[in-house]
């Protein structure tokens, strides 16, 4: 089973190893093995892809795998039309590798870079983060009708309802809590839903060959190279995000094309399926995806605009938390209390899982996300190498 | 003394040489430990960087409400749900939805079967 795939992503090289031990003590899953002073190696069967290793490695020994060769391909192949999308998180990081502060916000010059680097159309996730809302926090009101024995939802899951964008999660709940499943939301994730999008409607919006369409998207993860290698994401009828590159990997290109990013103008996405909100942006840090469905469940089942549309409680960095929301629910005249919980580090969510399944679970609606603080800190982001000088 | 030295465990040689490799690896799990402590501090400050860059973004959006996006009513009424916006349709279903684990296999044979109808 150990047998190397292109879908195992995440590799230490034994010739750097130093045997320090440190990547097992963030291992969310204990797929490391080896002790102090050993080369240690990835039991793949048990490795989620999140790459917390690979930036916590003080040696720089672990890499993930890389298509950068295949992306820069596709850049200059004149027959292919090469879209791009670009994940919340990656524009407060992607700064860090040009000398810049943490969280500063570099979204106008990397789509100025994007653009300059050849892409056809410079497209955003957080499209796509608002269309997951739309159907994810739908699914969510669905099942809670169906729990409240309103006819005509019968078909819709149970509660709670778990998050879906996070691929590290899907895979290990699928390795570990198989009949935690029909409690996770059906819904893709940003990356698939863009992708499945982007060879449909925008193809035909604009007048393009989606057999000649090259999907590209730049995530803050690891397990998102994974992700997009899922046989299952072929809605469009081709394979719906081609390739996958990191935060660090765009960095390097831009680079590599001697862009000068530090002083490039402001620039925005391409429309149609460009255009972002506020609750999109927010899906790249713990609480943001639970933030912005609430937002929406809100105003679409009270029928009211909200007064003040920061949910605090949901916000931070404790590894769970939890809130419960009263919702008035205009069709059914009742007001509802709504549980939610977030959860962060995988290595919390197993009491969670375990609650539900033993039917002891007050939740409606959990988030859970892989990495410690969300996708900001994900496996694909800058390395602060300067922590271990 | 020949008692003694028959009941004593270690020789004098083999007593230095164990603890010489003990303090050596002391020192050694020490240095581990302080690299990783500081790491993990230090990440945190990152971290708690990028999540106010991220809030802050969301504090100067125009729009800060999913179902308020203008392109996603529009690929609402114009693809998904023509005329309406629905979300969850068949359209929507077969596009923008999954299913894991062991219905995986049964999900590609279904979108292979019925691909989406050609732009």
């Amino acid at each position: 089973m150990s047998t190397f795939t292109s879908r195992d992503i995440i590799h230490v090289d034994p010739s750097i190893c130093k045997g320090c031990d440190h990547c097992t003590s963030v291992c969310p899953t204990r797929a490391i093995h080896g002790t102090i002073g050993e080369k240690h190696r990835i039991d793949h069967r048990k490795c989620v892809n999140c790459g917390q290793c690979l930036i916590n490695c003080p040696f720089g020994a672990i890499s993930d795998l890389s298509a950068l060769d295949t992306l820069v391909q596709a850049l200059n192949d004149p027959n292919k039309y090469v879209v791009i999308q670009v994940a919340p998180a990656v524009r407060v990081a992607l700064g860090e590798e040009f000398g810049m502060q943490p969280g500063t916000n570099v979204k106008g010059k990397m789509f100025a870079a994007l653009r300059q680097l050849g892409f056809d159309q410079v497209y955003d996730t957080e499209f796509a983060a608002d269309l997951t809302i739309m159907e994810e926090g739908t699914e969510l009101i669905h099942r809670i009708y169906n729990y409240a024995g309103v006819a005509g939802f019968e078909e819709s899951g149970p509660l709670p309802q778990f998050t879906s964008c996070c691929p590290a999660w899907i895979k290990y709940a699928e390795d570990r809590y198989p009949h935690i499943l029909p409690h996770i939301s059906s819904a893709k994730s940003p990356q698939q839903m863009f992708g499945a999008i982007a060879k449909t409607y925008a193809a035909q919006k604009l007048d393009v060959d989606p057999a000649k369409m090259y999907s590209v998207s730049v995530m803050p993860c690891t397990a998102k190279k994974y992700e997009c290698d899922r046989p299952e994401f072929i809605a469009s009828g081709y394979k719906d995000v081609d390739v996958v590159i990191t935060t660090r990997e765009l960095a390097n290109l831009i680079k590599q094309q001697g862009i000068d990013f530090r002083n490039l103008n402001d620039e925005e996405a391409d429309r149609l399926i460009g255009s972002s909100t506020g609750a999109a942006t927010i899906f790249g840090v713990t609480g943001g995806v639970m933030e912005a469905a609430l937002r929406t469940a809100y105003e679409l089942l009270s029928g009211k605009t909200l007064g003040k549309i920061e949910f605090k409680k949901v916000r931070g960095l404790k590894p769970i938390r939890e809130a419960t929301v009263e919702i008035p629910v205009k069709d059914l005249g009742v007001t509802v209390p709504v549980n939610v919980c977030i959860v962060h580090g995988l290595k919390h969510v197993n009491g969670i899982i375990e609650d539900v399944l033993a039917g002891r679970s007050k939740y409606h609606f959990i988030e859970v996300m892989n990495c410690p603080g969300g996708c900001i800190n994900g496996g694909g982001q800058p390395i602060r190498h300067e922590m271990y000088a | 003394m020949k008692i003694l030295k028959e009941s004593s465990v270690f020789t004098r040689r083999q007593f230095l040489k164990g603890s010489g490799v003990l303090v050596i690896s002391a020192v050694f799990m020490g240095i581990f430990a302080k690299v990783g402590f500081d790491a993990v501090a230090a990440q945190e400050d990152v971290v708690q960087k990028r999540v106010a860059g991220l809030y802050s973004l969301d504090e100067k959006m125009t729009i800060r409400k999913s179902h308020e996006n203008p392109e996603i009513i529009q690929l609402y009424k114009d693809f998904l749900s023509p005329g309406e916006i629905k979300p969850v349709s068949d359209k929507a279903h077969h596009l923008l939805h999954t299913r894991y684990g062991e219905e995986v296999p049964g999900l590609i044979a279904e979108l292979k079967k019925h691909p989406i109808e050609a732009a």
